[in-house]
């Protein structure tokens, strides 16, 4: 299983980094891929043969992640309301505007958030998510369409223009 | 800036969130050095080591109630099913929330597990329990991997196939979504409405160096699904059992394997169920075992470690000749609370 451990240790990095963005959570992420590398490891000839091992094993860890963990990872990250109107002064900073964001895409339904994941993280393009998550592009632009209604909700006119600004 | 640009930034701002990779690829190999050392892997289905057995056409019932004394067969046909030794004192029987009511005939290796998946779309606040079954069925050189999964939280229509989109299909009066490339590396995939609300995913493949049909594998998932039986009556038995839980914390997951050379392997995850369940109990290997000589529990020798904040205990030769450990980042008196509750084999 030598290959096994060499794609891995390729790969590990990149997954971790993607389940952090899914989850919002760092033990919820490790838990994510160890799983799934667990999976991996009892199925790599399936794995390996695959065209893509890599694009097989995040659809792994995109399909593990909304099922079960994502809800209670979901329910980790929204113990913290973000405030229906923040006021000017959080977003000073890029650094506080990135914060409020985060916790926005926190509160996101897992398939959303997984769009976007997949599309401005991962710089996927729909067709490429629609056959990830096995439906039509569609689909994934309705699922985009929708989460960037609810990232913009809430950010006040103020907010919006220094965004755009900055 | 526009939004999209800082949706781009607000993940790259995060990367660093990211779990350490030596640290994750470090406890995988753990995982799999346990998984290895108890469980039969496919590839060495033939050596043996198979556990449980499942005659031509049985139904599958695992771990019947242990009035017989053998775990999980079904009505014996042809060969007779292999009988399983059950632990030397049963702890309480775990309930699965489905049944399966058939599986492709030949020997099958399990794990069963039951988990807490939080609240489902309907009803966020509520805990809801999910059942999953991952099976390995062996009939001579075939191998069939086989896997149910409740997805309470998941309707058919937000399906996701590893082998592109679906097709719909109704079994046994349900709507269902399934796999239009059932010859693919993802096998046969179904998702079938649930009565209680999400959909169930059954998904059967061949294990790579095994050969089966498209069509095999399509008329095995669909039987499997057909036959699925809620609520559950199957029960699985525990290698230990959990007694008295300290206040606030209840049984959130559990994982019970048969199919080693050793004991069954059983694992339970303790929490308030909303959260991250913060307390693992588990039985390892022996070769795990780390720490100073703690207090013994119900007779037996402990070791103790205390990793920055992250606490084992060990009880020593609990399962047979294996030790259970207790972990997680709560007080040292309340990992011998649980441990001294639990229900061992005698």
């Amino acid at each position: 299983m030598a290959d096994y451990e060499d794609f891995v240790r390729a790969h590990l990095p990149r997954l971790l980094r993607y389940a952090t963005m899914l989850t919002g959570e760092r033990e919820q992420a490790a838990d994510l891929v160890q799983d799934v590398l667990v999976k991996v490891y009892r199925r790599w000839s399936r794995v390996s043969d695959a065209e893509h091992p890599d694009r097989y094993v995040l659809r792994m860890v995109t399909n593990d992640y909304l099922s079960w963990r994502r809800s209670r990872s979901a329910r980790l990250i929204a113990v913290a309301d973000p405030p229906d109107q923040a006021r000017p002064d959080d977003f000073a900073s890029d650094h506080a505007a990135r914060d409020d964001m985060w916790q926005r895409l926190a509160r996101l339904p897992r398939r959303q958030r997984a769009v976007v994941v997949l599309r401005y993280y991962e710089q996927l393009a729909d067709a490429d998510i629609a056959g990830l998550l096995g439906c039509a592009q569609a689909t994934v632009r309705a699922h985009a369409r929708r989460a960037l209604t609810t990232l913009r909700h809430g950010l006040s006119i103020d907010q919006m223009i220094q965004v755009k600004e900055s | 800036m526009d939004i999209e640009n800082l949706i781009k930034d607000t993940f790259t701002d995060h990367e660093h969130h990211a779990p350490d990779s030596d640290q994750v690829l470090a406890a995988t190999r753990q995982r799999l050095e346990r998984r290895r050392a108890r469980v039969s892997p496919p590839l060495a289905a033939g050596a043996g080591v198979v556990l449980l057995a499942l005659a031509v056409g049985a139904v599958v019932e695992l771990n019947r109630p242990a009035h017989d004394n053998q775990v999980a067969t079904g009505t014996s046909q042809a060969g007779g099913p292999a009988v399983v030794e059950a632990p030397a004192k049963a702890a309480t029987e775990l309930t699965m929330p489905y049944s399966l009511g058939w599986l492709p005939p030949g020997k099958a290796d399990y794990l069963a597990r039951r988990i807490n998946i939080g609240g489902s779309a309907a009803n966020p606040d509520k805990p809801v329990y999910g059942g999953e079954y991952m099976l390995t069925v062996t009939s001579g050189s075939q191998v069939l991997l086989v896997d149910v999964q409740e997805m309470r939280s998941m309707p058919i229509q937000q399906a996701a196939f590893k082998s592109g989109p679906g097709q719909p299909v109704t079994i046994g009066g349900r709507a269902g979504v399934e796999s239009a490339h059932s010859g693919g590396p993802g096998g046969y995939e179904l998702y079938l409405t649930h009565p209680d609300g999400g959909s169930l995913y059954v998904n059967v493949a061949a294990q790579p160096g095994s050969t089966a049909s498209a069509q095999q594998l399509i008329d095995a998932g669909r039987r499997v699904a057909e036959n699925v039986a809620f609520p559950g009556t199957t029960t699985v038995t525990p290698a230990f059992g959990l007694g008295k839980l300290p206040d606030g914390l209840r049984m959130c997951a559990f994982d019970v394997e048969m199919g080693g050379p050793s004991a069954p392997r059983t694992s339970y995850s303790l929490g308030t169920c909303s959260t991250l369940p913060p307390v693992q109990v588990q039985s390892e290997e022996s070769s795990q075992v780390r720490g100073t000589a703690g207090q013994p529990v119900q007779g037996h020798e402990t070791r103790y470690l205390d990793e920055n904040g992250y606490r084992t205990l060990w009880i020593l030769k609990a399962v047979h000749d294996a030790p259970i450990a207790v972990a997680g980042r709560s007080a040292q008196s309340e990992l011998y609370a649980i441990a001294d509750h639990l229900v061992l084999p005698h």
